[in-house]
């Protein structure tokens, strides 16, 4: 997880709070300490279980389909873009019943990773 | 003119009138009213009371099974008598008052739906909805229909491509379960007009065919204290509900049978949801904005709502029958189990995604799908077990197949794909196939069994409901519909009910 680490998928997360998106994420000094109304450890089993059935995931590679350009102005709406074109194909990940995108399994997967790389370092 | 106790008259009585109704029931009891007060002579023929007698429940009794694919056989032994009332009135008793049409989808001929197709479309029979939500006393359905224009109840944003839509339900006051009074009148009043009389405890054990085999002669009546009676008229309308009607037309040398088709095509309701708790999912949705979901979610009971309904456009896409999403409040959960704490983070996570905070709402819900039309799913004659009249008791093999758990499962993923494309919500649907038969749960919809068609060999009856090769007989009631959608079947069973009254006024030459 070197381009992307847990920090910053947390600040990416922590943007999809605010409606606007950027402005947020401009603002996340510390986004872990303003993220304490999710719980990253059931985020982190949900991520276990994308990866499951993604064996050959890695950071690397999660962090580049999700976050092709990196991280700009452009990023939630692409995300969001990616998720509504995952559910127009059927592209789904169901955990536990809850039907969501792949993209969305995807996200949970990459912060899965970045936990567990944080938690090595 | 008057309510008769078919027990208080001499033995061995003859009834006579121009138009017989057998069975008093909402359909039969909507065409009384209908030619109330006018030159037809209707006798009105009811097999129970004025109350629900357990007694007269009894004859009702049968066998009844559940059978899905993949799953275990499940008993339905109850349901033929818990699922239909035998008194003035009939299900209208225990009906909770819900109305609805059929959509437009509902009537038309689906390559993807086996049997589908009526011959009749929705917009002939707009007018006659019309007139039965007012005899219902509720708003007329359409796309002004009131909650549909109520700024406060907003719909979900969901992409038209997807084909679901906001199906309104509203409620009348008019059943046993919402207006003991209201109804009690909608039941009784009619029978002050001079040209009506209700034959009360008047059980109709044989419809006898002249000579010929092409008309009706006459009934049958038969009472629980031994009396017998018969009846003759010049038209029969046989309006006791989708089981009763076959099980008499059968018991009568299969009136109508000619084809092997009285009985089948057996359809019902059922709804399928899922409880959660602590450590499982329950059946859920979880909606993204933060703005009133009233329109779903109606505060109080019976109160005008919509559910998320699958429209044609919808149906061909994703080849699927119709089906209806329900939404309820189903409380707050917990945050103390990882399960809890998953869904949580699966809601916070969605609703950022999709543009809202916090984590949006989490409503329960339910699912209903068409089942389709299927020969194999039907009711038959016991003729080893005979009531206490000596009738013979029914069999139901209510009967799903694989084509409607696949459509079904279609149709969930389809809901869920449009509410998370849209950016509305997420939907959880931890049901499983092999649980769906165990698991449903049984409206006390029978429909399907005399259904119509123009051409003989696919059905029993035609466009106007009279029986084919039967010139004198016609059936009321849920048991015509060649399809059976979603909706609540009583308010199609009064539309239906009202063009009949309006046939029939032509046809015996009352037609103002």
């Amino acid at each position: 997880m070197s381009a992307l680490h847990r920090r910053d998928l947390l600040a990416t997360l922590l943007a999809l709070t605010a409606a606007g998106g950027m402005p947020a994420l401009a603002r996340a000094a510390e986004p872990a300490g303003a993220f304490q109304d999710l719980d990253v450890a059931a985020l982190e089993r949900i991520g276990r279980a994308w990866l499951a059935a993604h064996p050959d995931a890695s950071a690397k590679s999660l962090g580049r389909r999700l976050f092709p350009g990196g991280r700009n102005a452009g990023t939630l709406a692409e995300l969001r873009r990616r998720v509504t074109d995952d559910f127009r194909r059927g592209a789904v990940f169901i955990h536990r019943g809850w039907r969501l995108s792949d993209t969305e399994g995807a996200l949970f997967g990459l912060l899965a990773l970045g936990n567990t790389a944080g938690a090595r370092a | 003119m008057a309510f008769i106790d078919a027990k208080a008259l001499p033995d061995a009585s003859r009834i006579e009138a121009d138009l017989v109704i057998i069975g008093g029931g909402l359909a039969g009891i909507t065409l009384a009213r209908e030619l109330a007060g006018g030159p037809i002579k209707v006798a009105v023929l009811e097999a129970g009371g004025r109350e629900i007698d357990m007694e007269n429940q009894a004859l009702y009794a049968g066998t009844g099974v559940m059978r899905g694919p993949g799953a275990p056989d499940r008993p339905f032994n109850d349901y033929p008598v818990q699922s239909r009332i035998r008194a003035l009135g009939g299900s209208g008793h225990v009906w909770g008052g819900k109305c609805g049409p059929l959509d437009p989808a509902d009537f038309a001929a689906r390559d993807w739906a086996p049997h589908s197709g009526w011959p009749i479309g929705h917009a002939q029979l707009q007018p006659f909805y019309d007139r039965a939500c007012d005899l219902m006393e509720i708003p007329r359905f359409g796309p002004q229909t009131p909650v549909l224009q109520d700024p406060q109840r907003r719909p979900l944003d969901l992409d038209a491509r997807d084909g679901f839509f906001p199906a309104p339900r509203y409620f009348t006051k008019i059943s046993g379960g919402a207006d003991k009074a209201a109804f009690d009148a909608f039941c009784t009043d009619f029978a002050s007009a001079p040209n009506i009389t209700v034959y009360l405890h008047a059980n109709v054990t044989r419809i006898r065919q002249t000579a010929k085999g092409d008309a009706v002669a006459g009934l049958d009546i038969a009472c629980l204290d031994g009396k017998r009676h018969t009846v003759t008229g010049k038209t029969y309308v046989l309006a006791t509900g989708g089981i009763e009607n076959v099980r008499l037309m059968l018991a009568s040398g299969g009136i109508g049978n000619r084809h092997d088709l009285v009985g089948r095509f057996f359809q019902g309701h059922v709804t399928h949801s899922m409880d959660g708790n602590a450590e499982t999912e329950g059946s859920a949705v979880n909606i993204s904005r933060n703005g009133s979901m009233e329109l779903y979610v109606p505060k109080g009971r019976a109160k005008p709502h919509c559910v998320i309904g699958s429209g044609l456009a919808g149906q061909a896409r994703m080849k699927a029958g119709n089906f209806t999403l329900t939404l309820y409040n189903g409380g707050e959960p917990g945050t103390g189990t990882p399960t809890q704490a998953e869904t949580l983070a699966i809601r916070q996570t969605a609703t950022r995604v999709d543009g809202g905070s916090g984590e949006g709402q989490l409503l329960g819900c339910f699912a209903m799908t068409e089942q389709f039309p299927n020969p194999d799913s039907r009711v038959t004659l016991d003729p080893a077990s005979l009531d206490p009249l000596g009738m013979p008791r029914i069999r139901l093999e209510w009967v799903y197949s694989e084509r409607d758990w696949d459509s079904f499962e279609r149709s969930t993923a389809g809901m869920a794909d449009a509410l998370g494309a849209s950016g509305q919500g997420r939907l959880c649907w931890p049901v499983q196939r092999a649980d769906y038969v165990a698991n449903c749960s049984a409206s006390r919809h029978h429909m399907g069994t005399t259904r119509m068609h123009a051409d003989p060999k696919r059905g029993v009856v035609d466009p106007d409901g009279r029986v084919h090769d039967t010139a004198n007989l016609y059936v009321a009631g849920s048991s015509v519909f060649p399809t059976s959608g979603i909706a609540n079947p009583t308010l199609t069973i009064l539309a239906l009910t009202m063009r009949l009254a309006d046939h029939l006024k032509l046809e015996m030459g009352a037609a103002r």
